[in-house]
């Protein structure tokens, strides 16, 4: 039982986890290409028009990918977690296939009348860009919505037999605090990445002295939103974390690491969690009040610590602890990196700091990190429920063979990786081959 | 919401929404499929390929998400049906979601890059992956109008094996000819040049091997499948829809024969919604029949989902659906041009 569970928990992550290496890139390209295809349309300056092909490949590559790889998510839902489907297939579907109804059909059927229109019929091609971006936009707020409802449900009530929930409101599940901070985080996360690609691909062709005016001009775009984005996530940050805290105490006292009871908690800036002794064996440079400021708003707020919650509703803490620490600090360092890039395009230095630019090209890969541990951090987090306070994840799995949990796990790795592998080669080419960009 | 509508006929609504999308799924779906399975038999360079994959390209992805719609209204409105029916079936949906992937990616990426061992690659992906989904849905859907192996308690005894049954099989062979049809007439109305003639002189004889085929699958259906014909019997309406199915499948070839080949497509098409319709029909009030017996199924009384949210889905699908098929409809005649060897598309 506890492989099955492992293996299927290991599946989910898997999957989940590669899928949403398409989702970020998806959301940002497709409005920004939007917003390219608008921009022709208006003026008729060929430069947008070769920015909107040069960007739209990219996002078909990635496109492809992120949609394929969703089903994987939705099939799973019911070959792995069969017991958590039945248990909360009421409220947890309607979302799934609103999904599907207001955004899937948009994504669908526009993206293909955008790949196939050509620029002589400009006006519907960017209506149809315009379709998509709504479509992948919209996809998020109802998945995150049924999300939002694994870390705090609301509208509901227990069946008289306790064996599954029962919608009792649909507009308080869509109306669900926890979804709007999730879906705000989630987009400006979504945002910040696309900018990050935008400005790191840029960077590669400034660096190969393709200083031409597609490039210029996306990255102008781009460091604009990566500093507007870069600022705004740490401000709504502090505002999820004391919201996070109240209603997941054990998630909030993770994050930071908190084990006991106390008011006035400052922020170490150096520690090491060791849940085996329940304390943290290293702790230095503490800033006072810190964290009782972060997590509840005040210098001397009461957190509860992690030893005073009870023992077997505790998340692992290391893994959230590390993956929020990672998180905060690439998240400080984008908001550097994108002043600085501002500064250097300011005042005209941009072009030769090679320095600068290699640094860009090597940071695509941040966001994405920062990303997955914002996830874990979100999904861990909620460990062991699965639905929190209600479902415990060991009671979600499906009674499937094992064996078979570990072919289909085997089988899809494989497949992944070779699709992975097939991506980040494509898009290299894509990259590589535009330098004069037609 | 809908309070004039009791929580059954709630469900039998839903249920008829059911088998709507389903059956709206398997023809639109069956041409993008078609297409698949014929790429690498017929298309003999690279112009050709592209003319297929063009013929296809700007409606695949729409076509399937009425599939996603499909699992994802089966989770909303019958949430015990999608949980038993992924998990019995648990290789079977991994082999179909294998197929979706590698279908999906294939046709995005087949000409993405020149080099001509990775489009030989892709374009049999294509066809795997197409082979996957309608094989597969085809045995799957078999096997729900014989009943799956449930015993008492809702305990799955059946084995990977024992879902290939003679019956089964013949339902997934027709399930992957009727999209071999239906994508050879789409090709030879979407595109001009070699390519066409020698789908639509394909077309015509596989329209004649669907027909066969669809009516030993309603015989076998009728005569050696278990209970199939209880509901024809309480309702002889019902017989309207194999009826309908048999006459589709004759009009296919009849039309194929006069060279009016938008019409032999459509034939084909409601000869595949009405088999479909037909096996759906003989299942209710079951989702999952039992073959063990039919107390042990999972009817839709039983598995529905509350009152609240079905009325919400079903306010849902009724704003939306017409929507959906309004700008999918006005998506086909965006496209309505045949596509030419020299067009060439930046795919």
């Amino acid at each position: 039982m506890i492989e099955l569970l492992l293996l299927s928990r290991l599946q989910f992550a898997i999957t989940a986890a590669f899928h949403f290496l398409f989702v970020p890139l998806t959301l940002g390209l497709a409005l920004l290409v939007a917003v390219m295809e608008t921009m022709y349309y208006r003026n008729k300056d060929e430069t947008w028009r070769k920015m909107a092909d040069f960007w739209g490949n990219i996002f078909k590559i990635n496109f492809a990918i992120g949609l394929v790889s969703g089903i994987t998510l939705t099939f799973q839902l019911g070959t792995n977690w069969g017991a958590y489907a039945e248990f909360m297939g009421d409220v947890f579907g309607p979302p799934l296939a609103m999904e599907a109804l207001f955004a899937f059909f948009l994504e669908g059927t526009f993206l293909g009348a955008w790949i196939f229109l050509g620029h002589n019929r400009q006006k519907l091609k960017a209506f149809s860009m315009w379709m998509v971006a709504l479509g992948t936009n919209i996809s998020s707020l109802w998945i995150l919505t049924a999300n939002g409802f694994m870390q705090h449900p609301v509208g509901y009530e227990m069946a008289a037999d306790g064996s599954k929930v029962v919608m009792t409101d649909f507009l308080a599940l869509i109306t669900n605090g926890y979804v709007w901070y999730m879906l705000i985080h989630t987009l400006l996360a979504a945002y910040l990445l696309t900018s990050f690609v935008v400005m790191g691909i840029c960077a590669y062709h400034f660096l190969k002295g393709n200083n031409n005016e597609v490039f210029k001009k996306s990255f102008n775009i781009a460091v604009i939103i990566a500093l507007a984005t870069a600022v705004m996530l740490p401000v709504l940050g502090h505002g999820y974390a004391q919201y996070v805290t109240a209603l997941q105490p054990t998630k909030g006292a993770a994050m930071d690491a908190i084990w006991e009871t106390r008011s006035s908690v400052p922020m170490y800036l150096i520690q090491v969690p060791d849940s085996s002794t329940g304390s943290n064996s290293v702790q230095l440079l503490g800033i006072p009040g810190l964290a009782s400021f972060l997590y509840t708003g005040s210098f001397s707020g009461t957190i509860t610590g992690l030893n005073q919650l009870p023992q077997d509703e505790l998340p692992p803490v290391e893994m959230i602890f590390w993956s929020f620490r990672l998180m905060t600090i690439l998240g400080s360092l984008f908001i550097i990196v994108a002043l600085l890039g501002l500064y250097l395009q300011k005042s005209g230095k941009l072009y030769t700091s090679k320095k600068y630019l290699k640094l860009l090209m090597w940071s695509i890969p941040l966001p994405y990190l920062t990303i997955t541990a914002g996830w874990i951090v979100a999904e861990v987090g909620r460990q062991p429920w699965m639905v929190y306070g209600l479902l415990r994840t060991a009671n979600g799995v499906s009674s499937v063979p094992t064996s078979d949990v570990l072919l289909s796990i085997s089988l899809i790795s494989a497949f992944y990786m070779v699709l992975l592998i097939f991506e980040i080669y494509l898009i290299k080419k894509t990259v590589v081959n535009a330098t004069g960009v037609e | 919401m809908f309070d004039f509508l009791t929580h059954d006929m709630l469900a039998i609504i839903w249920f008829f929404l059911w088998c709507v999308i389903w059956g709206v799924y398997f023809i639109v779906d069956s041409f993008s499929l078609g297409a698949g399975l014929l790429v690498p038999f017929i298309a003999t360079d690279k112009a050709q390929r592209m003319q297929i994959q063009s013929s296809v390209g700007p409606f695949w992805g729409g076509n399937e998400v009425w599939l996603i719609l499909a699992a994802g209204g089966t989770f909303a409105a019958f949430p015990l049906v999608f949980s038993k029916m992924f998990t019995f079936l648990y290789l079977p949906m991994m082999l179909l979601l294998i197929g979706l992937i590698a279908r999906g990616i294939s046709i995005e990426y087949l000409h993405k890059d020149e080099n001509p061992h990775i489009q030989k690659i892709l374009m049999w992906g294509w066809f795997a992956g197409s082979l996957l989904i309608s094989l597969v849905l085809g045995v799957a859907f078999a096997n729900f109008f014989k009943g799956l192996e449930i015993a008492s308690g809702g305990v799955y005894i059946g084995t990977l094996i024992g879902l290939f049954s003679p019956y089964a099989l013949i339902g997934g062979v027709l399930f992957v000819l009727m999209s071999v049809t239906s994508g050879a007439f789409w090709i030879n109305v979407k595109t001009e040049g070699a390519i066409a003639i020698k789908a639509g002189d394909l077309a015509k004889k596989s329209a004649l091997i669907v027909l066969v085929l669809a009516l030993v699958y309603l015989a076998y259906s009728f005569m050696g499948i278990e209970g199939f014909t209880t509901n024809y019997s309480a309702m002889p309406a019902l017989y309207l829809l194999p009826g309908l199915a048999v006459v589709t499948a004759v009009l296919a070839v009849f039309f194929a024969k006069k060279d009016r080949i938008f019409p032999a497509f459509c034939s084909n098409l409601l000869a595949f919604l009405f088999v479909v319709e037909s096996g759906l029909a003989s299942i209710y009030p079951y989702m999952l029949k039992s073959s063990v017996s039919s107390e042990y199924g999972i009817d839709i009384f039983e598995a529905a989902s509350s009152h609240m949210t079905l009325s919400v889905m079903l306010g849902g699908a009724l704003v939306f659906v017409p929507i959906i098929i309004i700008y999918q409809l006005w998506a086909y005649t965006l496209f309505r041009e045949k596509i030419k060897e020299t067009d060439q598309v930046e795919y």
